[in-house]
């Protein structure tokens, strides 16, 4: 028995889909590319842009034809809007959100299509029904050094131009002793690269109203499992975090471990003070750059980076040179800039999306150039030291490896050895461009483990 | 079939009332058991095996023994329009709370102005309802006399109404034109809520009076 699952949209979603197949797996169900030879097929949605809820649309509506002649389940699961899930729920056998995986097998089994999972009386994956047991199943990793941990689901915050309270459902932390086991694992298997998920990964635990930690407390406990294995080198980073819930301890705790990497992705969305009222964020460019002093003065060498949406619902010009501005005085080490368009469901989507396209690509464009000056400077400052590179997939270059070091920035080195991927080397930085370096290979990184590749 | 649940236990509460404060605007009284929240807090409701949920901030104080939210009916709308039909005893699903914008002790101290549109009053008046020694003046912006809700709770003299469809307020026009006319202080509190195009216009006339930014507060309503 096969299944095919298609994964849209992101990082959280790509982490749920490794604990979707881990079930699928464990059921007795084989993986296959061909979707079309699969008896158990699914999405895990996005709702982030019509485009991807389209995908949804045409992939059922093709596999309800094929149910004519097969004997073919269908899920559903992600990120769905409560107005679409009405819909789907007509379309799909299984609609189901993550917190009610666990029960995937036995909605499965009642569909009468006999797998060794359904011929298995007992089975059971965990002992109870709570919703966060989800978080339990052991994901089938994508990759063999680096790992996604979701540590929290849902978001409290309702920026107008987002959807994911709608769709994802309130914040919910996972419990922190289940995370730091986790963080464990991966490290004694030989991970080098370990980030925790969540939309606000920084306002880990208060939804638990003091019965659970803080996300400055559990970084302690991830450093201090740092500490008992010196031996083991790797990098956790987390994403991302939000402006409003930036405590300082957070940042204390970054600068106290070595295995905390000293990057930090903190979306501003905007520059300017009453765009980030229309957005909602919760936070001034005041207090915004209150938070990057702090973290220049307790870690200098840490990179940051940012989100950007140019072209929201009525920026002027004016308040698109405060997000230019807020580029240049920050000098952002990496943002990542999206052209604003309406996202189904989201509070924005009902005002009118007011930036001509033309507009939106030429600050795009500006933006991008603004970014480009500031990164140039700081990547040139690297030409000629030596920096330990995580080495993560073969380049597009011949004969070249690609990588990123501790402040996730691209470095590409001249190498045929695909054994090196998934392990530390150290690299000297020989040239750079705004937004990649260029080095030579020195040495593999001594706690190298090359079983692993 | 499996019909996917909320992802966090939502609380079940039942209405206790429904208050209509004119055609279309009106309040919902619920029970509130153990929930607990912050005067300016918001929560997301609605009725009981629906998927459709709205966040609406809560309209009661905290002392009181249950819940209330002011509600708008949306023309269009799937939620409020069936807020405005419920029945004492019909059941809602109540997720919260949520939101920041509360008032801390120190700002307490200060004189604070409560700059609302239309049911963006609700969090102003919980957190009226909730601080009887507070020092305030609400500045309530609406169209005509009939929106000016539930004033008699605001001691006289602190409730200021503008009306901007007629002259029938305190003050013939919008908030804003109030405010061009009225000598700011800088060293008050300024909470405001409402729709996002009034807060703009409003931040810019008090940081135009060099009034700091960590003195203002907003809330935007959708």
């Amino acid at each position: 028995m096969k299944y095919h699952v298609i994964t849209l949209g992101c990082q959280m979603n790509l982490s749920d889909s490794e604990r979707v197949t881990t079930v699928l797996d464990q059921m007795g169900y084989t993986y296959t590319e061909n979707e079309d030879e699969a008896q158990v097929v699914g999405i895990l949605a996005c709702s982030v842009r019509q485009k991807a809820i389209d995908k949804v649309y045409s992939r059922i509506h093709k596999w309800n034809k094929r149910k004519d002649k097969d004997n073919l389940i269908t899920f559903l699961s992600g990120c769905i809007l409560p107005s679409d899930k009405e819909k789907f729920l007509k379309l799909f056998d299984i609609v189901f959100q993550m917190s009610e995986l666990q029960k995937l097998p036995e909605i499965i089994s009642q569909y009468g299509i006999v797998t060794p999972a359904a011929l298995k009386q007992e089975f059971s994956f965990g002992v109870n029904n709570e919703l966060s047991t989800f978080w339990n199943i052991d994901p089938k990793y994508a990759s063999k050094f680096e790992a996604y941990i979701p540590i929290q689901n849902g978001c409290d915050k309702f920026c107008t131009f987002c959807a994911v309270p709608y769709t994802r459902g309130r914040e919910v932390s996972r419990p922190s002793n289940e995370i730091i086991s986790e963080v464990e694992r991966l490290v004694l298997a030989g991970y080098k690269s370990i980030t925790l998920l969540g939309q606000n990964v920084n306002s880990y635990g208060l939804d638990k109203k003091g019965e659970e930690i803080s996300f400055a407390q559990l970084l302690d406990a991830i450093g201090q499992v740092g500490d008992k294995y010196p031996n083991k080198k790797f990098w956790v980073y987390y994403t991302s975090p939000h402006p409003r819930d930036m405590t300082n301890d957070v940042i204390d705790v970054m600068a106290q471990y070595q295995c905390i990497a000293k990057q930090v992705h903190l979306p501003v969305q905007s520059g300017d003070d009453k765009m980030l009222i229309k957005m909602n964020r919760k936070h001034t460019m005041q207090t915004y750059h209150g938070i990057i002093d702090y973290i220049r003065l307790k870690m200098p060498e840490a990179t940051i980076f940012t989100d950007i949406i140019v072209g929201f619902t009525g920026e002027t010009d004016e308040q698109y040179a405060n997000t230019k501005k807020a580029v240049a005085d920050i000098k952002y080490n990496m943002a990542y800039i999206a052209m604003y368009s309406q996202r189904p469901g989201a509070v924005s989507s009902r005002w009118a999306d007011d930036i001509s396209m033309e507009v939106k690509k030429q600050r795009h464009h500006d933006l991008t150039q603004e970014l480009g000056k500031h990164t140039e400077v700081y990547n040139k400052m690297l030409v000629g030291k030596t920096v330990d590179v995580l080495v993560t997939h073969p380049d597009r270059k011949d004969g070249f490896l690609s990588g990123h070091n501790e402040g996730k920035q691209v470095i590409r080195f001249a190498s045929n050895d695909h054994t090196l991927i998934g392990n530390f080397v150290k690299v000297k930085i020989t040239s750079s461009t705004p937004f990649s370096m260029q080095g030579e290979l020195l040495k593999v990184h001594q706690s190298v483990d090359l079983k692993l590749v | 079939m499996s019909v996917a649940k909320t992802s966090i236990k939502a609380k079940i509460a039942k209405v206790l009332s429904v208050r209509h404060l004119n055609d279309s605007t009106f309040v919902v009284r619920f029970e509130r058991g153990d929930f607990q929240f912050e005067p300016g807090q918001y929560l997301a409701l609605g009725l009981k095996g629906k998927i459709q949920k709205r966040e609406y901030s809560i309209y009661s104080a905290r002392e009181d023994d249950f819940l209330e939210i002011l509600v708008k009916e949306v023309l269009d709308g799937d939620v409020s329009k069936r807020l405005k039909t419920l029945n004492p005893g019909d059941e809602l699903e109540v997720q919260g709370p949520f939101g920041y914008f509360t008032i801390d002790e120190k700002k307490k101290e200060k004189h604070i102005y409560f700059i609302a549109s239309g049911t963006g009053i609700s969090p102003c008046h919980s957190l009226v309802m909730s601080n009887a020694d507070l020092k305030f003046t609400m500045l309530h912006g609406v169209r005509t006399a009939d929106e000016r809700y539930d004033m008699m709770d605001y001691s006289k003299g602190n409730y200021v109404a503008c009306t901007s469809r007629e002259g029938t307020g305190d003050f013939y026009g919008r908030v804003t034109d109030y405010l061009n006319k009225a000598n700011i202080k800088t060293d008050a509190a300024y909470y405001i809520c409402g729709n996002s195009n009034m807060i703009y216009d409003v931040f810019d006339i008090l940081k135009g009076a060099g009034v700091p930014q960590d003195q203002i507060h907003t809330e935007v309503y959708f």
